[in-house]
């Protein structure tokens, strides 16, 4: 629905003040996310922001819409159901690396199969944050700042746009927190987008990663519109180095629920909760 | 109306909001882990910027400004000239460093409108543009006053008793 006065970005920040270190990537992606509302018109009241656990978890409470804090790892099957239960609502999951491929990597490659119409979007800054910096499944082999893997991890980082890809995910973007402008315009265009939306934004942790602040120098943007053709992108992303940033894949295919399919199906629901009943 | 300046402006407003909103995310996230002088300078970063944009509302006060979405702006970079960008911060920077910080943000600011005023075809515009210019100098100037007045960072500004490298 859209509202009368439009709102600025500012309007859909809530009045908690975000905790992160003061240089984290992650305000970047607060901001583009209540830019995107902003640019798109969204109601607060119809938007839901679900999340898990870790640092990059914490962003639902620092915007002025709904929100659910989830378990860790779980964000996108709690986001996934509330879609299913109320189509007309607008739903976004969003968490870190850990949180989404590896305590939840099982339900990130079932949301990218199951092609629910939401949006999410992966805060990667290849480690775990919130719990003080140990590798993730996205750091590099030879990463050897924690004490838990002095010699690095020693196994290969995923390539979750190339996981994304392998498991359906039908519309893939990356961003980079430097660039929130971008961030922003990408939000915009997955939560128009009908279907599953994966945007993978490279958010640097300033207090873990120092080293991070380089990706400033090798991001670039993908030229062109994005590829269609799953056998050309899943070539393009096995051997990429992961800082093209952009919208990088889209495909139409059947969503769920089906496109302009927003009323809820309140006797569906009831008999659905009456049937857990004790 | 007169187009040229209705987009200048519009873009003008959009650099101060910008700066504006990450000074007050700073100061805030900057108090919040209790580095009082570095939250109470970009605090008054805030003002700076505020009043800036409220001459740009003056002068703006007749015009429709066309509507722009956050990304259909043209800058040289990726954000706005004025805005902090959150590669060289940290919790435990001094206030010399955040004067920094704010003193490339005033260059870069002065370095966009003087650009805009040598590349503009419409005299009007230019001319405001060029006025822009002359104020960020003034804002470098006074930074640049205030910074030498600070004392040299210590060495090792940034260490700390409780290194966040500690997983064992
Ligand atoms: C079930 C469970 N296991 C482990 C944890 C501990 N834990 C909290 S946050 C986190 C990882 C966070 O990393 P990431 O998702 O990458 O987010 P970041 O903090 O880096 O933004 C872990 C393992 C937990 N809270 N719950
Ligand atoms: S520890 Fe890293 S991820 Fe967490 S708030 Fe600090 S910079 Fe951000």
């Amino acid at each position: 629905m859209m509202q009368a006065i439009p709102l600025k970005a500012r309007d859909f920040k809530s009045d908690v003040k975000p905790i992160w270190c003061p240089g984290c990537g992650h305000f970047s992606v607060l901001n583009a996310i209540t830019k995107a509302m902003a640019a798109l018109g969204i109601d607060k009241d119809d938007t839901v922001l679900v999340s898990g656990i870790g640092c990059s978890s914490r962003l639902p409470a620092y915007v002025d819409s709904y929100g659910f804090h989830g378990v860790h790892g779980r964000g996108l099957a709690i986001a996934q159901g509330l879609k299913v239960a109320r189509p007309d609502l607008t739903v976004l999951a969003l968490g870190g690396d850990g949180d989404g491929f590896s305590i939840g990597g099982n339900h990130f490659i079932h949301a990218c199969r199951r092609n629910v119409n939401m949006t999410y979007i992966a805060m990667d800054n290849e480690v775990y944050g919130m719990t003080k910096g140990q590798a993730s499944p996205t750091t590099p082999m030879d990463w050897d700042h924690s004490k838990l893997t002095p010699h690095g991890p020693g196994v290969r980082p995923f390539k979750p746009a190339a996981l994304a890809l392998a498991s359906g995910a039908p519309w893939i973007g990356r961003g980079y927190s430097g660039n929130p402008n971008q961030i922003a315009k990408l939000i915009a265009e997955a939560v128009e987008f009908p279907g599953f939306s994966f945007l993978h934004v490279m958010s640097q942790c300033i207090t873990f990663c120092p080293e991070q602040t380089d990706w400033k120098a090798v991001v670039s943007e993908m030229d062109g519109p994005p590829l269609a053709d799953a056998d050309a992108a899943a070539k393009q992303f096995l051997h990429e180095d992961g800082f093209q940033t952009g919208l990088l894949y889209r495909e139409e295919r059947p969503t769920w629920p089906p496109v302009g399919e927003t009323a809820v199906d309140e006797t569906a629901l009831a008999s659905l909760a009456a049937s857990f009943s004790v | 109306m007169n187009k040229q300046m209705a987009l200048f402006l519009a873009h003008s407003a959009e650099l101060e909001t910008e700066a504006q909103e990450r000074y007050e995310e700073l100061a805030e996230s900057m108090r919040e882990h209790r580095n009082i002088p570095v939250a109470d300078f970009f605090r008054r970063m805030v003002d700076e910027a505020g009043r800036h944009l409220e001459e740009v509302a003056e002068l703006a006060a007749d015009m429709t400004l066309p509507d722009l979405k956050a990304w259909e702006f043209d800058w040289p970079d990726a954000e706005a000239p004025e805005t902090t960008s959150y590669e060289a911060l940290h919790y435990r920077m001094s206030l010399r460093q955040a004067m920094q910080l704010a003193l490339d943000n005033e260059r870069a600011a002065r370095a966009y409108y003087s650009d805009y005023a040598d590349n503009c075809e419409d005299v009007e515009t230019a001319e405001v543009a060029r006025s822009f210019a002359a104020e960020e100098s003034s804002h470098v100037a006074e930074l640049e006053r205030l910074m030498a007045e600070q004392p040299a960072d210590h060495p090792h500004l940034w260490e700390e008793d409780d290194d966040p490298h500690m997983p064992e």
